[in-house]
């Protein structure tokens, strides 16, 4: 599973972060970070939730 | 429990989906949307939908993964709570836990025969973006937060623009320092605030063509539209046993039975003065569905609902994010930057103890907004 995110959409609301911090971070500009090129199995259902979490709709998951 | 049921279509429905997901919960999960596109966020309606230049695809938060079973267009119609069903308009659906997450619908303020723009759902986007193209003047009742969103995309695209509210806009929200210098910010870009003493009655049917005010001035547009809040989606559950009280009554850990849990704008809780009070804004819905999930799981071991009390707003070039208390009265402490050279971290009360932090034009990390809530923050000389 891969996480795609639009830094450009991105709007620093941190709801991804707080949702699945072992998945993403916000960066010092407040503009998202995630942690894994790859996502490990056993993070998968966080990241996804932290994607749908997502009030601008910056982050993608492709499986 | 083996089978959950989902009502609801918007983001604190997706939330508890995702939740029950990654709470390894294995049993069914179904999802009963009344909308006709899957799960989205309303969030770009009043600005990058609403100009033209996203599209549905651009604001879905999925796709839901395989395992769901997501019911677009049908909407519940009644709850029986002694039989576990909810009732569609396509036949019952069988739960042994549910979750009501219908959230709301636009208020209107015209009479049954007056149709109003309203923005809260994709369909109510689309029809006032198409009549928003053949318009040259536009009237906006109420402003809040979308209110003022839907005026500043209007004057990006080139639209005459009033907006006439009972109390200086965003003042409500923002505190009346924050709330003045963006009114100022939106003054500047050309649209007209009407402060008005009392209600307003709508002119013209069925596409009003106006408002009357208490002193009989009218304000005319060829485009009227309402930003005046939400109601909650409580009609199918009326007479089902749930206490309805303005939304769905729910406790500390957004239950309403044992079995029964229910979250996002369509719910009411009690604040700490005992009143019921509705708290309809993203992030809400977000830590509502939270714990909403973890009580239906695992009962009262479960975390209860803190909310983040985090919103926000853009418009008119200005990316405002707040946390803490609504209104923070008096001035604020600057923490950085100034609000003349539009960037801003301010406080209130004080530095020492802050119960509210706005951040305008600031790039910090609402994490870290809240940090400053907690601990003592200082201020920059």
């Amino acid at each position: 599973m891969l996480i795609e995110a639009d830094r450009d959409r991105c709007e620093g609301h941190g709801l991804c972060a707080d949702v699945a911090p072992e998945v993403y971070e916000l960066d010092d500009d407040a503009v998202v970070v995630v942690l894994h090129q790859a996502v490990p199995p056993e993070l998968e259902r966080k990241a996804e939730a932290g994607a749908r979490v997502c009030p601008v709709a910056a982050l993608r998951v492709v499986t | 429990m083996q089978n959950v049921v989902v009502v609801g279509g918007s983001i604190a429905a997706l939330t508890a989906v995702e939740m029950l997901r990654m709470e390894e919960f294995a049993g069914q999960i179904t999802m009963l949307s009344a909308e006709d596109v899957p799960p989205y966020t309303r969030v770009p309606l009043s600005k990058g939908v609403l100009a033209g230049t996203e599209s549905v695809d651009d604001i879905v938060l999925g796709p839901m993964a395989d395992e769901i079973d997501l019911r677009l267009n049908t909407p519940a119609t009644a709850l029986d709570i002694d039989r576990q069903l909810v009732h569609t308009s396509t036949g019952p659906v069988p739960y042994d836990g549910l979750v009501i997450a219908t959230g709301g619908r636009a208020r209107r303020l015209g009479r049954p025969d007056q149709e109003e723009r309203v923005l809260r759902s994709h369909g109510d986007c689309e029809l006032l973006r198409d009549d928003l193209a053949a318009a040259s003047s536009v009237l906006i009742i109420g402003g809040g937060f979308l209110g003022m969103e839907i005026a500043s995309t209007c004057r990006e695209l080139g639209k005459d623009v009033t907006v006439v509210d009972l109390a200086p806009p965003l003042d409500r929200l923002l505190g009346a320092v924050v709330g003045k210098y963006v009114r100022s910010t939106a003054t500047e870009a050309g649209v007209r605030i009407v402060v008005t003493d009392g209600g307003v009655r709508l002119l013209g049917a069925p596409a009003p063509s106006g408002v009357e005010l208490v002193d009989g001035t009218r304000l005319e547009a060829d485009l009227v539209v309402s930003a005046v809040g939400d109601v909650p989606n409580v009609e199918w559950l009326i007479g089902s046993g749930v206490q309805l009280s303005g939304g769905v009554v729910v406790d500390a850990h957004c239950r309403v039975t044992s079995n029964i849990v229910a979250c996002g704008d369509v719910t009411v809780m009690a604040t700490g003065d005992g009143e019921l009070t509705r708290a309809p804004h993203w992030t809400n819905a977000v830590d509502q569905a939270r714990a909403a999930v973890g009580a239906l799981l695992h009962g009262d071991p479960a975390r209860p609902y803190k909310p983040s009390e985090y919103c926000w707003t853009e418009q008119f070039g200005l990316d405002v994010k707040m946390v803490g208390a609504l209104d923070p009265q008096g001035e604020p402490v600057v923490l950085d930057g100034s609000l003349d050279e539009g960037d801003a971290l301010l406080a209130w009360p004080d530095a020492s103890a802050p119960r509210t932090v706005i951040a305008v034009n600031h790039h910090t990390p609402p994490a870290k907004l809240k940090r400053l809530l907690r601990r003592p923050a200082t201020a920059r000389t």
